[in-house]
């Protein structure tokens, strides 16, 4: 009877490892470290659940923790010195916000905001240089992760200087349906607005043409993409140049 | 504040559904400057190809008229 209590045991707290694991792994990132890499990082892991609007990091500040999300989305910001602010990237499932910390302490650049709430793996910063410190692996994840983010910035630079609001905006709801892994994408359109640089007038006009053309619904702070190929037609190429899929492979980067 | 509302035409209507807060008409006419140049620079994208023939149709809260701006006078250049 203990040997079965024990075996049970064990085979729970391997469960619980391994489902741990999994739950990590819905991140790109952390699934793209082999598995003895990511045992390493597991015990230091710890899941948050920040609020939509919960502002993560503001420029200058020390990197203590490193972001990795599991759904949900956060949105890099430029602040102007007039307090407006345009977005320059988005990171969900597909990446993380601070890993370059883990080469050595770090300040963050951009505001980071958690603009669709959801579930984030996280690591104390200096904890995970630590880490770091002795994982040829995890150095080169980080890496990789810094040259495809480098070549998507780029890209969005390109695409707020070249391309129109209509375009923009179904490029975004696109690529932010895709990092959340959901067609309903929980956002206002006070908040799109401001992600676009434009107007909320003008996200409602531009909403309102593409529900009455059943590319989407909306009601407030809800769209829901009911017509996926349609909005990528509508969409600027900077969707696809900037697929989560697609541009690691444009760059030979593999992750 | 008084409410606004930006709706656009041309053989369709799209609807601010939303409306605006602000001070006075004047405000206003700044709002629909500042939109109709968001909607047509550099490729009116979903809603028109040409703007030819659509005009922003700004009303107060009772749905009256005040002025109207004919979207083809903005826009910087050629179309997408």
């Amino acid at each position: 009877m203990l040997f079965h209590h024990c075996a049970s045991e064990e085979l729970r707290r391997t469960v619980l490892v391994d489902l741990a694991g999994q739950a990590h792994r819905q991140n790109r990132l952390l699934a793209a470290m082999p598995p003895n890499t990511l045992a390493l990082l597991e015990p230091d892991l710890r899941e948050v659940s920040p609020e939509q609007g919960a502002v993560l990091l503001e420029p200058g500040d020390l990197i203590e923790t490193i972001y990795f999300p599991l759904t949900g989305l956060i949105s890099l910001m430029v602040i102007g010195k007039d307090g407006n602010f345009i977005e320059t990237s988005t990171v969900g499932r597909e990446g993380a916000v601070g890993l370059h910390s883990g080469l050595s302490r770090r300040r963050s650049f951009t505001r980071a905001t958690a603009q669709i709430g959801g579930k984030f793996s996280t690591i104390r910063a200096a904890r995970f240089e630590h880490i770091v410190n002795g994982s040829a692996a995890i150095r080169d994840v980080i890496l990789r992760y810094t040259e495809v983010l480098w070549a998507e910035t780029q890209q969005i630079a390109a695409c707020n200087a070249m391309h129109g609001a209509s375009a923009r905006l179904c490029r975004w709801l696109l690529q932010s349906a895709d990092r959340i892994g959901s067609n309903e994408v929980p956002l206002t359109q006070e908040f799109l607005a401001q992600m676009l640089g434009a107007r909320r007038t003008t996200v409602t006009l531009l909403a309102q043409r593409m529900q009455a053309k059943g590319l989407i619904r909306y009601r407030r702070g809800r769209i829901v993409i009911l017509d996926r190929k349609g909005l990528e037609a509508c969409a600027c190429e900077c969707y696809h140049v900037m697929h989560d899929e697609k541009l690691p492979r444009a760059l030979g980067v593999n992750l | 504040m008084p409410m606004y509302y930006f709706n656009l035409n041309d053989d369709d209507v799209v609807v601010d559904t939303d409306g605006t807060d602000l001070p006075n008409v004047g405000a206003a006419r700044i709002h629909a400057t500042g939109v109709a140049r968001e909607l047509t620079s550099k490729g009116g994208g979903i809603l028109t190809q040409s703007w030819s023939g659509w005009t922003m149709s700004v009303r107060d809260e009772h749905g009256t008229e005040l002025f109207s701006l004919t979207m083809s006078d903005f826009g910087d250049g050629p179309e997408q």
